[in-house]
Order: C-alpha cells, then structure tokens, then sequence
C-alpha cells in the first residue's frame, strides 16, 4: 500500500498536463470541499498546471459548514490558484421547496448533483477542463453521487486509495489540518465517512487491497483473520455500486452498438 | 556500432503526424552517426487503437507513406512498428526493419496479450513465425513487447543464432511500491539480463512512454551486452533519445568464455517439443 509519493506526484502531473493538451485546453477546474481529496487535487493540479490556470470552485451549501469553507480558502490561497465562491442554497431550495424532503441523502444528491452542474457549466464558461476527485475506495464501494461528484472530464485520483492519498498529502505539504481532520461527505454536521460506512479506512483499505490488488478471494481474506462481517460488508458494497463505474448497458439490436462492439479509444486521433 | 533508441509517445491513430515524427528523430540519429534507429511497438499508429486497428493498417509494401522511410533508410538502419495489413482484412501488430531502400524483414507479433487491460487478441492475427536475419552488425532477430516474456520466443532467436535480439515494446507500468518506478519494469529487465547472458546476444528493448486512455507506458528502454552486464537503461515515464554504442567483439569474447550458444542442441530441443505434444504431455 506505500507508494512514493515523489514519483506518484511526477506521474499525475504529467498525465494532468497531457490529457490537457490532448484535448486542447489550458485550464483545469475542480470543486474544492477543504477535505483532502480535493485539497491534494489542487496542489498536483497547480504544480501541472502553474497556478493561475486552475480555477477552484467552493461550493457551500449556505452557512452549514463554515469552517470547510475556511479550509478550502486556505488551501486555494496556498497553491496560489483562482478561486470563487459559489453558495448552492438558492438552487437547492428552490427545488426542495417544490418537492421537501427530510432524508438527508436525496439532499446530499441534489447538493452533488448542483455541484457538478455548475462544475460543467463554468467548465464551458472557463473552456477548462473538469479533475475529478474521487480516490479508489470511494469509486470501490461506491461512496459518491452518481452524475454528482463522480462526474468529471478526468480523474487523476481514482487509482490510489484514501491511505494512498493521505501519504501524498504529507509529501505535498498539504495543511495539517487537512490532513488529520475526519473524511466527510458533508451530508450533515457531524457526519463522518467512517461512521457511515461502519469501517475505518484503514480497515477498508487493507481489505480492499486484498480483494482488488492482490486478486484473493473473501474466503481467504477470512482465513487470514479478517473480520468475516466486514470482508462482507465490503463486498457487498463493491458488488451493488457496479453501475456507478460503468455507463449504463445499451439494448444491443443492430450489427454494431456503442459500448458493445463499436470501440474507439477515448483519446481517439489524439 | 551506435544504436538509437527513440522512447516516445505516438499520437493515437495519426500517421502522418507519426511519421513527421519519425523522419526528425532519424535525422537527429545521423546527426548522431548512429547505424541503427529503432522505435517502439506501433510507433506509426499508438497502441491502444480497438477499432481504429483496421484504419491505421497498411500493406508496408506497396504503401506509397512509406517511401521516405524507405529511402532514409540508405543511410541508416530503421525499425518501426505499425498495424500490418498481410492478407486482406487481417492485421498483424508487426515490426518492420528497414536497410538499404528496402524492407529487409518483417516480425509479426505472435504473443498477443488478451487478458485484464490488454486485447490484442481481440484486434490482431496472431504472428506465426521468429524468425533471424543477416545484417552489416550481425544475425538480428526481433520481438515484439509480450514476445520477449515467453522465453521460448528468444530460444528460437537463439538457435537462430542471433546477435542482437531486439524488442519493440509498448509497455504499460503497474503496480506501486515506495520505490519510484514501476513493479511491471523489473520484469523485462530480469528477463534481459538472463537472456542476454545465457544467449550470449545483445537484448535491446525500445519502450515508449506517454498516456492513452489512462494507461501510462513506463519507458525505461536498454541495452544488457552479451555478458548479461546493463550498458543503458533510459529514464521511466520521460521521453528520451539514448544513443549507445554497441562494441560487437563482445559477442567473441562472451562466446569464447562461455559455450552456451556453440554447445546449444536445437534438434534435440525439437524433438523432445514435437514428443511432448505428440503424447499430449504439456
């Protein structure tokens, strides 16, 4: 699970800097939480990039989580890059005042979702290129908003899992604060991601690792004295967040069908 | 003799631009007074083609793109890899090896990795022969990236007595340690080593670097001489032209330490493979 966060920094930069100039723009775009993912997204976005051509977005939902918002500011002043901040509220709400709700993941999905909306639309404005902030455990057990925060032009993050990414963040320089405070999806205060997926992402990690990376199976994750609840519980989640990793099965009719036999690579004439 | 070695990363699927490409670093390599100049696997097209595969393909005989390298060739020895047209509808991932204005032999991939990432099965015919050629250096012989991991393919280019095994490749980097540089790149290394000195040969190993699709290509290219003993290893995952210079008595001296290449049996190697499937053994 250690990776060298040196040679992992030199890789995403330049990935970032080529997909770019693949598909001629100059400019990034990320939504910044003040949480970590985000945050060492835009360190390695600014050192790809140079600063002035990344713009981060915070996008609070009114005054409910001030100090993430401090958070973000900070490290958005630290990497030197624009910032702007966006309050979701009046979109938000305006829907919710039509169609209420008290379950707070229909509202954290509308929140995701409103984030990506404008996400894509200054994407447009910017002619910049959206990074994608979802790190490999997330993606795993499907812990994002589909079309929410899983949208993105790229994703420079998804192969490493949150350890992975609190590594390159003490290389980075990323804020202590950052760094040690509890992940959160932001749903609702207090709420933290391990509370909520009932596993430390330690825990999640080491068990992902063993199930993805090393190809075992659970029966021998088991064996080795894993906690049998947990192992399944992990799975479980892997195996019903498929469709948040895949575009969505087309009904094949014809002799040649997008996403079945009609195969272009995405960096196509590039 | 000087060798070149162009770590690079094609655009996908355009030739002509490929190509431009290719006409700068070989006249960069006679600038360098190099003999010999070899690009990567599919270094006319990129690699992650799918359905673009038959698009790209051409027919190196009779394709008039070609020429030029065709003619550069007079004055310096080039290796290229592109998506080969053989028969009509089939398309092999093929290393061309051109000298003299013309094309002196062609290796059609025969190891066509089709697992995980990897789906050339799903596009190529599959290559049916290894082969060995003689050119002003030597006996050559050619591979193409997964190839040269079944050790059979460079047995063959051993008892074809070759003196320079050279692979093209355009190999992905995975797996992560705290070590910088890729899990992946070990392997092709061990291998080099092993078969340089137990083949008492060259291995050079042409990688590309460069993103398609996510996949990130790890580079690292080099030379083992005959004594299994690393004369050139290239950066990982930057591009970079390396020149080396290959001092060829090293395959006498190598050869008159160790006898592993005089004293080699292929019949007896043939007759115990043609058994073995005969009786179903394997």
């Amino acid at each position: 699970m250690k990776i060298n966060p040196e040679y992992v920094t030199r890789l995403i930069s330049t990935f970032i800097k080529e997909e770019l100039a693949k598909f001629d723009f100059r400019k990034a775009i990320l939504g910044l939480s003040g949480g970590l993912d985000s945050s060492v997204c835009a360190f390695l976005a600014t050192r790809a990039l140079g600063s002035h051509n990344v713009l981060a977005l915070i996008m609070p939902y009114g005054k409910t989580f001030p100090e993430e918002v401090e958070d973000a500011q900070t490290v958005a002043a630290l990497v030197g890059c624009r910032v702007l901040i966006i309050d979701i509220q009046p979109m938000v709400e305006a829907y919710f005042s039509i169609y209420p709700t008290d379950d707070p993941v229909l509202k954290g999905n509308k929140m995701a979702r409103e984030r990506m909306a404008i996400l894509y639309d200054f994407s447009a404005r910017e002619k910049a290129l959206i990074l994608g902030t979802s790190n490999k455990t997330e993606l795993l057990i499907g812990y994002g908003t589909i079309h929410g925060d899983l949208a993105c032009g790229i994703n420079p993050l998804g192969d490493l899992y949150k350890t992975q990414i609190r590594q390159l963040a003490d290389w980075l320089g990323v804020p202590e604060k950052i760094r040690k405070k509890k992940p959160t999806a932001g749903l609702w205060p207090g709420q933290t991601d391990e509370e909520e997926i009932g596993l430390s992402y330690d825990e999640l990690d080491s068990i992902l690792y063993e199930l993805v990376d090393l190809r075992k199976s659970r029966l021998e994750l088991i064996s080795q004295g894993y906690d049998p609840q947990k192992v399944n519980r992990v799975w479980e989640m892997m195996r019903r967040s498929e469709f948040k990793r895949r575009m969505p099965p087309i009904l094949k009719l014809s002799s040649r069908t997008v996403g079945h036999d009609f195969l272009y690579p995405y960096d196509w004439d590039r | 003799m000087r060798c070149a070695l162009v770590q690079f990363s094609p655009h996908l699927g355009l030739i002509e631009k490929n190509l431009a490409l290719h006409y700068q670093y070989i006249e960069q390599a006679r600038k360098e007074k190099a003999d010999l100049i070899i690009f990567p696997e599919l270094s006319l097209t990129g690699y992650t083609l799918k359905d673009l595969t038959a698009e790209v393909a051409l027919n190196p005989y009779q394709d008039q793109r070609l020429n030029q390298l065709k003619t550069l060739s007079h004055k310096i020895d080039i290796i290229v890899g592109l998506v080969e047209e053989k028969e009509k509808g089939l398309f092999y991932n093929s290393a061309v090896y051109y000298s003299q204005g013309e094309i002196l032999a062609i290796h059609r991939k025969v190891f066509l990795p089709t697992f995980g990432l990897f789906e050339e099965g799903k596009f190529f015919a599959t290559g049916r022969f290894f082969r060995c050629f003689s050119t002003s250096f030597g006996r050559i012989g050619l591979l193409i990236c997964r190839d040269f991991l079944h050790y059979g393919a460079s047995y063959c280019l051993l008892a074809g007595k070759s003196d320079l095994i050279i692979v093209i490749s355009a190999a992905p980097g995975r797996g992560m340690s705290e070590k910088p540089g890729f899990a992946s790149s070990e392997m092709w290394e061990l291998m080099a080593q092993t078969i340089s000195r137990f083949s008492t040969a060259f291995v050079i190993y042409c990688n590309r670097v460069g993103f398609e699709d996510g996949v990130v290509f790890a580079g690292g290219s080099f030379i083992y001489d005959p004594w299994g003993k690393c004369l050139l290893r290239g950066p990982d995952i930057d591009p970079a032209f390396l020149i080396q210079e290959l001092d060829l008595e090293n395959l006498r001296l190598a050869r008159k330490t160790w006898s592993f290449l005089r004293d080699d049996k292929p019949e007896i190697i043939l007759n115990s493979l043609q058994n073995l499937l005969a009786k179903n053994e394997n």
